[in-house]
């Protein structure tokens, strides 16, 4: 009914059962050899790395292509756009005037898409293995204080609803004769003032509630907070540690120290 | 309290449900084929336990929900054809939560924007905000901001907001939830007012009391399904039915149906009846 779609999905394959931490820093890691790389063909074999660990993450296809839908119109923009604004280097294809489209440009249009593939694949495959409760779990054991984690698990929380609340204000809104998609770019904008109002001022009133309800239930009672469910590296959770961190240290040292243009 | 009565509802057909199939979705199938007609100046109640379908019934009325199988006609055509905005100047649908609907700085602006949508000139705009704002007796309140009155006074506002668009029929979701026993009936009261001067009420609701103070037409909901369609005294009688459907008739009734070997007849709707009844009996014995 609403347009959320929680990524994570329920099933059982070795990325679900690697310890949160462990995936989060792997994630950042991986995010960084995105960086390091800059050929063409060493990110796609990084894509296609990423898309073999998303086919054994078992995502939907629909939620996969749900989440690329958005990555992809990014990667088509870039790829456009890139040619348009960087007249460098030779051999020349075309030129309009100022415009001039270049082999190399069109190259470095495609590598920062893919670039950007590898980017966001990675963080959906953490998405799409981790449910909201452990990605904050990891997050507070890798030092995040527990009340920002706990702000990022409510807010988490809160995205259905409030997509729900969302919904029922946009229909309560076309009952007054409201057409939120009538009208020039100004005066939608302005429609779409009788939706915000509401919404801003319903969450306000949800989440003063909620903090009366956590008090209420004596939360930050005690400094020194226990859990009810601990997280534990195994030996699995080391190996891909210790994987990831060789995918990232040996490309970087080829490419800074022995200068292997990849 | 006595039902009220007022002019009694016309032939004249506003709203025609033949059939009516809703699934969301999530395939939840929230209607499972609902016959119903709705005539001009009726006072109807549609009730059932939560997750029966009201509210899915009742959006289909104004447009907000398209039916996934059977018909919704409003005066005589397919509400499948029509816009909501369109809709919205026959079927006006003041929702559960008034904090849905308000957002403007003055509760005067916040009334006008209705009639404005639609395509009324200011003229009749601020001729019919004025009257909504009398016929729910807020014009004491004409200046304040909506979302810093009281609950009761903000649900007025927000049924001011939607008869201002001068709709042959009011859906009132659950009007009463949240406000205390005066608020209650200055609200119906004003609700009763708009029936006599020939507007349709419906009425979703789950407070039985309600239903049989005010309602003339108690249409019950269960599943999906019109389980019952009868005037409040027929609907009440039949407890069983009721009881299917996740609802108890007034404490009144209920006590009336206990007293039913003295001779109290089942139907009682209100104290005042009950009185009556027993008074007469106890004159019999006399």
């Amino acid at each position: 009914m609403t347009g959320f779609v929680d990524l994570y999905t329920e099933v059982d394959t070795f990325l679900h059962r690697m310890d949160p931490r462990v995936k989060i820093i792997a994630v950042v890691l991986l995010s960084l050899l995105g960086f390091v790389l800059s050929s063409l063909l060493s990110l796609l074999v990084l894509l296609a790395f990423m898309f073999i660990l998303l086919f054994l993450a078992r995502a939907t296809l629909s939620k996969t292509m749900f989440a690329l839908k958005f990555v992809l119109r990014i990667m088509v923009l870039i790829m456009v756009l890139w040619p348009l604004f960087d007249p460098s280097g030779k051999p020349e294809l075309a030129s309009l005037g100022p415009v001039k489209i270049t082999e190399p440009a069109i190259i470095r249009g495609v590598t920062s898409a893919v670039r950007v593939g590898c980017l966001a694949t990675v963080w959906y495959i953490l998405l799409f293995t981790t449910s909201q409760r452990d990605l904050v779990r990891g997050l507070v054991k890798l030092g995040l204080r527990f009340d920002f984690g706990l702000t990022i698990a409510i807010s988490l929380r809160f995205f259905p609803t409030f997509g729900s609340m969302l919904e029922s204000i946009k229909d309560a809104q076309r009952a007054r004769g409201l057409e939120l998609e009538r009208g020039n770019v100004l005066k939608r904008a302005r429609n779409y003032v009788a939706v915000l109002v509401p919404t801003i001022v319903s969450a306000l009133r949800a989440a003063d509630t909620l903090s009366l309800a956590l008090q209420s239930r004596a939360y930050g009672a005690r400094a020194d907070r226990t859990y009810l469910r601990e997280i534990s590296m195994r030996g699995a959770d080391v190996l891909a540690l210790a994987i990831v961190i060789g995918l990232l240290v040996v490309p970087s040292m080829a490419k800074y120290m022995f200068q292997v243009p990849i | 309290m006595i039902p009220c009565t007022s002019p009694s509802s016309t032939d004249e057909k506003i709203i025609s449900v033949r059939d009516l199939k809703y699934v969301y979705d999530n395939k939840v199938q929230a209607l499972q084929g609902i016959t119903l007609d709705i005539r001009k100046g009726e006072y109807l109640a549609l009730v059932g336990g939560n997750g029966s379908g009201k509210t899915t019934l009742a959006k289909h009325f104004n447009g907000l929900l398209r039916p996934t199988g059977g018909t919704v006609a409003v005066h005589g055509r397919p509400a499948a054809e029509c816009t909501v905005a369109g809709l919205a100047r026959i079927v006006g649908y003041a929702f559960q939560n008034p904090d849905h609907q308000l957002f403007c700085p003055t509760v005067e602006e916040e009334v006008a924007f209705g009639p404005r949508n639609i395509g009324y000139d200011e003229k009749e705009v601020a001729v019919k905000a004025e009257r909504a704002i009398e016929a729910m007796g807020i014009r004491h309140l004409k200046g304040r901001a909506p979302l810093s009155l009281p609950l009761g006074e903000r649900r007025r506002v927000s049924i001011a907001s939607v008869i201002a668009m001068d709709p042959e029929v009011i859906i009132l979701d659950e009007p009463t939830t949240g406000l205390d026993a005066e608020e209650i009936k200055d609200l119906m009261s004003s609700v009763d007012r708009l029936n006599r001067e020939g507007k349709t009420i419906i009425l979703i609701t789950h407070d039985m009391k309600l239903v049989a103070q005010h309602a003339r037409r108690v249409v019950v909901l269960s599943k999906g399904m019109v389980s019952l369609d009868s005037d409040p005294r027929g609907a009440f009688s039949d407890l069983d039915l009721l009881r299917e459907s996740n609802l108890l008739p007034p404490p009144v009734t209920i006590l009336a149906h206990r007293l039913s070997d003295c001779g109290i007849p089942k139907d009682i709707l209100s104290p005042e009846e009950l009185v009556v009844r027993i008074l007469l009996i106890g004159g019999g014995a006399a």
